[in-house]
C-alpha cells in the first residue's frame, strides 16, 4: 500500500523530530503537568490541613499522628478536616471529569455536570423526601439516597425523551435538558411553598452544598466511586479525542459513535449523580476547571483528565478551606466560594489571550 | 497509572478514623456548649451559667452570655471549635444542620436535640428536662412554681373580660403567622385572646382571609421585617376592626419567639395590659 | 475493491440515492461527479458505512459494510469529509496521530513509536510537516484539507474516500491535492473522491461516475462522460467541451 516502504526513509533529515528513547516528548510535558498538579494538590490539602477555626501548627500533625491520639487536636485534625479534604477531593475530582466528558461529548463550552437537569433532579428529590418526613423515618443516609435518586430519575427521563425516533442527537439532549432543570426548579419551589419550617432549612441548607459529611461510609463510597469513574473515563480518552472532530469524523475513525456516547453519558450521570447526593449543589467546578486545563495542558483527553480531575480536587478543597476560615467560627456555603473565585479565575484567563474552545 | 500511585496515600488515611473518644461524661456535666438561645438563658436562670464554655452568636441574653466563646450560629455550628472546648455536653434544637449533629454524634460527643416547645406545658418541660440534665432540679422547680402563680394571679384577672380576636403576623412576602402548633398561640390564648389563625395549616396566610375573618387587634411581631412597615400596609383595609380601632401593635421578637418560663409569663402580662386597658 | 448493487438510501424516509449500482476495482481512481443535490456526499456517507442501506448492498472486498463495525472500516478505508465545523483542540500532529487509533488495541491508550513515524510520514508526504506544532485553529483553509488528508493517510487504508477535497481552495492548493492524489493512486491506494470541478475530475481520474437526482446518470472513462450532450443535459446549461492538449482529455468551458 502506499507507506510500504520503511517509513524513515523519506522523512528529509532535518525534520526529525529528536526523541528519546523512542519516546513522545509530549508524554514527558504530561508527566511534568502530572507532577506539578500533584505537588499544588498536595499543597493545597496541606494548607487546607492547617488552617481553620482552631489554631493548629502544622507541624504538630506528625506527632499527633503517632502520639497524639484521643486528644481534640488529633480528632480536629484527622476527623473533622481530613474527612472534609477527601470529599473535596472525590467531589471536585468527580465533577470536573464529568465537565471534560461531556464538554468534550457535546463539543459545547457551557456545558456543565448541571447543564443536564442532574442538579435539578437531585434537589427535587431532596426536597420531596424532606417533606415526606424522609430523614425522620429512614435514618440521615435517606438525603443522600434521595438526592441520588432524583438526579437519576431526571437524568433517564430526559435521556428517554430524547431518544425517542432514534438516535440520540446530543443538540436535542442538552435542549431537553435545559428545559427538565427550570422544570425541576419549579417544582422545587412549589414544593417549598408548602412546608414546614423546619424541613425548609434543611432543604436550603442542602442546596447551598457543603462537604461536611459525618457518615464516613458515604464519604468512603463517594472517593471510590469518583475515582472508579475516573479510570473508567480514562479508557474513554482516545474517543472522546475522535469525538472532539464531529461525531461522522469519529465514526471515520472507527468510534462505535453511539455506544460510547451512551457509556460517557452513564459515567457522567453517575458521578455527578453521587457528587450532589452527598455534597449537595456545587456549581462551577465542572465548567471552569475543564476550561482552565484545556487552556493549560491542551484538548487532549488522555491528559485533560488526569489534569482536570487533580486540579478540579484540588481547587474545591481551597475553595471549602476558604469558605471555613474567612468567617470563623461561621462558615460560608462552599457553592459561594466556587462561584466567586472560578468566575474571577476563569474571566481572567479568557480575557488575557484568544482563548477559542 | 497515576490512580494506582495515589491510592495508598487515600486508603492510609480512609482506615485512619475512629480511633478518638471524649472522656465520658460525668454527671452532671461541667462543660456545656448551648447552639439554642433560650437554653442558654435558661441555663442562666437555673444557675448553670458558669458551666456554659460555648454558645452561638444569637446568644445574647443575659448579658453575661455574650462574653463566652462563640461557635457558630444556631443553623451553622463550627465542628472544630466545639471540640477545640472538650465540652461534656452540647445542647442543640432542630434548626442546627443534622450533618453537623451527626458529625458531633459520630466523634463521641453527648449531643442533646431540644425540640422548640409548641406551648407553655412543653415549656414547662424542656425546661425541667434541661435541670435535670444540668443537675439544678430545685432550682428549676423553685422557677416554675413561681411562674405559675403569676400566670394563676393573671388569669384570674382576665376572668369574664370579653377575648380578643388577634391576628399574629410573623413575616411578610408572604404573610406569615403563628398556627395551633406555636406557643405564640398558647400566649394569646393566655393572654385572653382568640387566635383567628389557630386553624391554618401552614404559616402561610392570605391577607384576604385577614379581612374575612376581621380582627380586632393584629400583632406585628417584628422578626426580619420592618414593623412599621407593615402597620401602614393594614391601615389601608379600613374594614379591619383593628385598623378602624388603631389596635396594631409590634412586639419583639426576640422575647416572643424565643421564650423561657419566666419570659413567657412576662410578655403574657404585657399582652393583657395590650388587650385589656 | 467496492462493489455497489442496486442501491437506495436516504435518511428517514427521504430516499436520496436510487438503484444504484457501479463497482470501483483496486488501484482506480474514481471521480464522483453531478450538479449540487444529486447524492454526491449521501454516496460517500453510504461507502463508508456511516449511511446503512435501505434496499441493496455494498461490498467492500466481497463483504457488507453494513455489517462491518466502525474500527474494521476505518482500518481498511479512510474518509476526508467536508464538516469542518468542528475546531478540534489539537495541534496539527495530534490531529494526524489521531488517524492511527482504529489500528490501536481496545486498551491502548498510548502511541506507539511506529506510529509517529507513520504520521511523520503523512505530514511530510502532504507536505504539512512544517506546521506540526501548530493548534488546528489557526490553519487557512488549504492548510486544513491537507491536514484532513493527513490524517487519512495516517490511517493507511486501502480505500480512500473524498468529498470535495478541492473545495474553497485556490488553484494551487487545488493542483497540489490532486496531483498528491495521483501520486497516492499510482501507490496502489484506491481512491474515491467527490469533485465539483469537472475539469480537474477530467484531468486526473481514470473514471467518473455522473450523478444525477440521485440515480447513476453514467460511468465510464472521462471522454464518454463528459460530453456535451450529457451535461448540459444534467447541469441544464450549455458548455462545450474542448480537448486538453496535453493528454487528451475533455475540458468542459462555459458557453457566454
Amino acid at each position: 500500500m502506499m507507506c510500504n516502504q520503511n517509513p524513515k526513509s523519506k522523512i528529509p533529515p532535518g525534520r526529525r523530530p529528536l526523541r528519546a528513547g523512542g519516546q513522545n516528548p509530549k508524554y514527558y510535558t504530561w508527566i511534568l503537568w502530572t507532577f506539578f498538579l500533584i505537588t499544588i494538590l498536595l499543597g493545597v490539602a496541606v494548607f487546607s490541613l492547617a488552617v481553620g477555626a482552631v489554631d493548629l501548627p502544622v507541624r504538630k500533625a506528625f506527632f499527633l499522628l503517632t502520639k497524639g491520639r484521643g486528644t481534640p487536636e488529633y480528632a480536629i485534625l484527622f476527623e473533622v478536616r481530613l474527612p472534609r479534604i477527601l470529599l473535596g477531593f472525590a467531589v471536585g475530582g468527580g465533577l470536573a471529569i464529568s465537565g471534560v466528558i461531556l464538554q468534550g461529548m457535546f463539543r459545547n463550552p457551557l456545558v456543565e455536570p448541571y447543564t443536564l437537569g442532574i442538579s435539578g433532579g437531585a434537589a427535587l428529590g431532596v426536597c420531596v423526601n424532606m417533606v415526606m418526613g424522609g430523614p425522620r423515618v429512614l435514618g440521615p443516609l435517606a438525603t443522600s439516597a434521595s438526592g441520588f435518586l432524583g438526579a437519576m430519575g431526571i437524568i433517564f427521563l430526559v435521556y428517554a425523551i430524547s431518544a425517542r425516533g432514534g438516535g440520540i442527537r446530543l443538540s436535542r439532549l442538552l435542549l431537553i435538558g435545559v428545559m427538565v432543570s427550570f422544570m425541576a426548579s419549579s417544582l422545587i419551589m412549589l414544593v417549598m411553598a408548602v412546608t414546614r419550617t423546619e424541613d425548609l432549612h434543611g432543604i436550603i441548607f442542602w442546596i447551598m452544598g457543603s462537604l461536611e459529611e459525618p457518615s464516613s461510609f458515604l464519604m468512603k463510597a463517594t472517593l471510590f466511586i469518583s475515582l472508579g469513574g475516573m479510570m473508567l473515563s480514562f479508557l474513554f480518552a482516545v474517543d472522546l479525542n475522535a469525538l472532539s472532530l464531529g461525531e461522522e469524523e469519529a465514526f471515520h475513525l472507527g468510534v462505535e459513535v453511539d455506544r460510547v456516547k451512551k457509556a460517557l453519558f452513564v459515567i457522567a450521570s453517575l458521578l455527578t449523580g453521587c457528587c450532589v447526593a452527598v455534597a449537595g449543589i456545587i456549581g462551577f467546578v465542572g465548567l471552569v476547571v475543564p476550561h482552565l486545563m484545556r487552556l493549560l495542558v491542551g484538548g487532549d483527553h488522555r491528559i485533560l483528565l488526569v489534569a482536570s480531575y487533580i486540579s478540579g480536587a484540588a481547587f474545591l478543597i481551597l475553595c471549602d478551606t476558604l469558605a471555613r476560615v474567612v468567617i470563623a467560627p461561621m462558615e460560608f456555603p462552599v457553592g459561594v466560594i466556587t462561584g466567586l473565585v472560578g468566575g474571577v479565575v476563569f474571566i481572567y484567563a479568557m480575557s488575557r489571550k484568544g482563548y477559542s474552545f | 497509572m497515576l490512580m494506582r500511585a495515589f491510592s495508598p496515600f487515600v486508603f492510609f488515611f480512609l482506615f485512619l478514623s475512629n480511633a478518638f473518644s471524649f472522656p465520658s461524661s460525668t454527671h452532671p456535666p461541667h462543660r456545656i456548649v448551648s447552639l439554642v438561645p433560650t437554653v442558654t438563658e435558661e441555663l442562666y436562670l437555673l444557675g448553670a451559667g458558669d458551666k456554659i464554655v460555648g454558645v452561638t452568636v444569637y446568644c445574647q441574653r443575659p448579658p453575661e452570655a455574650q462574653t463566652k466563646e462563640k461557635v457558630g450560629t444556631v443553623i451553622d455550628v463550627n465542628i472544630e471549635k466545639i471540640i477545640e472546648l472538650r465540652p461534656d455536653l452540647v445542647i442543640a434544637s432542630p434548626l442546627t444542620d443534622h450533618k453537623q449533629i451527626r458529625k458531633l454524634w459520630g466523634l463521641g460527643l453527648r449531643v442533646e436535640i431540644f425540640d422548640a416547645p409548641t406551648d407553655f406545658q412543653g415549656l414547662c418541660e424542656s425546661f425541667l428536662t434541661l435541670s435535670r440534665l444540668v443537675g439544678k432540679e430545685q432550682r428549676a422547680e423553685e422557677v416554675l412554681e413561681r411562674t405559675n402563680k403569676e400566670l394563676e394571679a393573671v388569669r384570674k384577672r382576665i376572668e369574664g373580660l370579653a377575648k380578643r380576636r388577634v391576628f399574629v403576623q410573623i413575616g411578610a412576602n408572604p404573610l406569615f403567622t403563628a398556627d395551633r402548633a406555636s406557643f405564640i398561640n398558647d400566649l394569646i390564648e393566655c393572654s385572653g385572646g382568640i387566635n383567628i389563625a389557630s386553624d391554618a395549616k401552614t404559616g402561610i396566610y392570605s391577607r384576604e382571609e385577614v379581612i374575612k375573618r376581621n380582627p380586632d387587634t393584629i400583632l406585628i411581631v417584628t422578626m426580619g421585617i420592618v414593623g412599621e412597615r407593615e402597620k401602614e400596609v393594614w391601615l389601608r383595609y379600613e374594614t379591619i376592626g383593628a385598623v378602624k380601632n388603631r389596635r396594631i401593635f409590634s412586639l419583639d421578637s426576640y422575647r416572643v419567639c424565643s421564650p423561657t418560663p419566666v419570659s413567657f409569663v412576662r410578655t403574657v402580662k404585657e399582652l393583657v395590659r395590650l388587650f385589656h386597658e | 475493491m467496492v462493489k455497489v448493487e442496486d442501491l437506495s438510501c436516504g435518511y428517514g424516509k427521504e430516499i436520496v440515492l436510487k438503484d444504484i449500482s457501479f463497482e470501483v476495482k483496486t488501484g482506480q481512481f474514481v471521480g464522483l461527479i453531478g450538479p449540487n443535490g444529486s447524492g454526491k456526499t449521501t454516496m460517500i456517507r453510504a461507502i463508508s458505512g456511516l449511511l446503512p442501506p435501505q434496499k441493496g448492498v455494498i461490498l467492500l472486498n466481497g463483504n457488507a459494510v453494513s455489517r462491518k463495525r466502525p474500527r474494521e472500516l476505518a482500518a481498511k478505508m479512510a474518509v476526508v469529509t467536508q464538516s469542518q465545523e468542528a475546531t478540534p483542540p489539537f495541534s496539527v500532529e495530534e490531529f494526524v496521530l489521531l488517524g492511527r487509533v482504529p489500528h490501536w488495541g481496545r486498551f491502548q491508550l498510548l502511541e506507539t513509536k511506529t506510529d509517529v513515524e507513520i504520521a511523520e510520514r503523512a505530514m511530510a508526504l502532504t507536505g504539512i510537516s512544517h506546521l506540526r506544532g501548530r493548534g488546528m485553529g489557526k490553519l487557512s483553509g488549504g492548510e486544513r484539507q491537507l491536514a484532513n488528508l493527513a490524517r487519512a493517510l495516517a490511517q493507511r487504508p486501502d480505500l480512500l474516500l473524498l468529498d470535495e477535497p478541492t473545495a474553497h481552495l485556490d488553484i494551487g492548493h487545488q493542483v497540489q491535492i490532486m496531483r498528491l492524489l495521483k501520486k497516492l493512486n499510482t501507490e496502489a491506494l484506491t481512491i474515491v473522491a467527490v469533485l465539483h470541478d469537472l475539469n480537474l475530475a477530467s484531468l486526473y481520474c481514470q473514471r467518473l461516475i455522473l450523478l444525477n437526482k440521485g440515480r447513476l446518470r453514467m460511468a465510464g472513462h472521462p471522454r464518454e462522460v463528459l460530453t456535451e450532450e450529457i451535461i448540459n443535459e444534467v447541469y441544464e446549461t450549455s458548455i462545450v467541451v474542448k480537448e486538453d492538449p496535453y493528454i487528451s482529455r475533455p475540458l468542459v468551458f462555459p458557453v457566454y
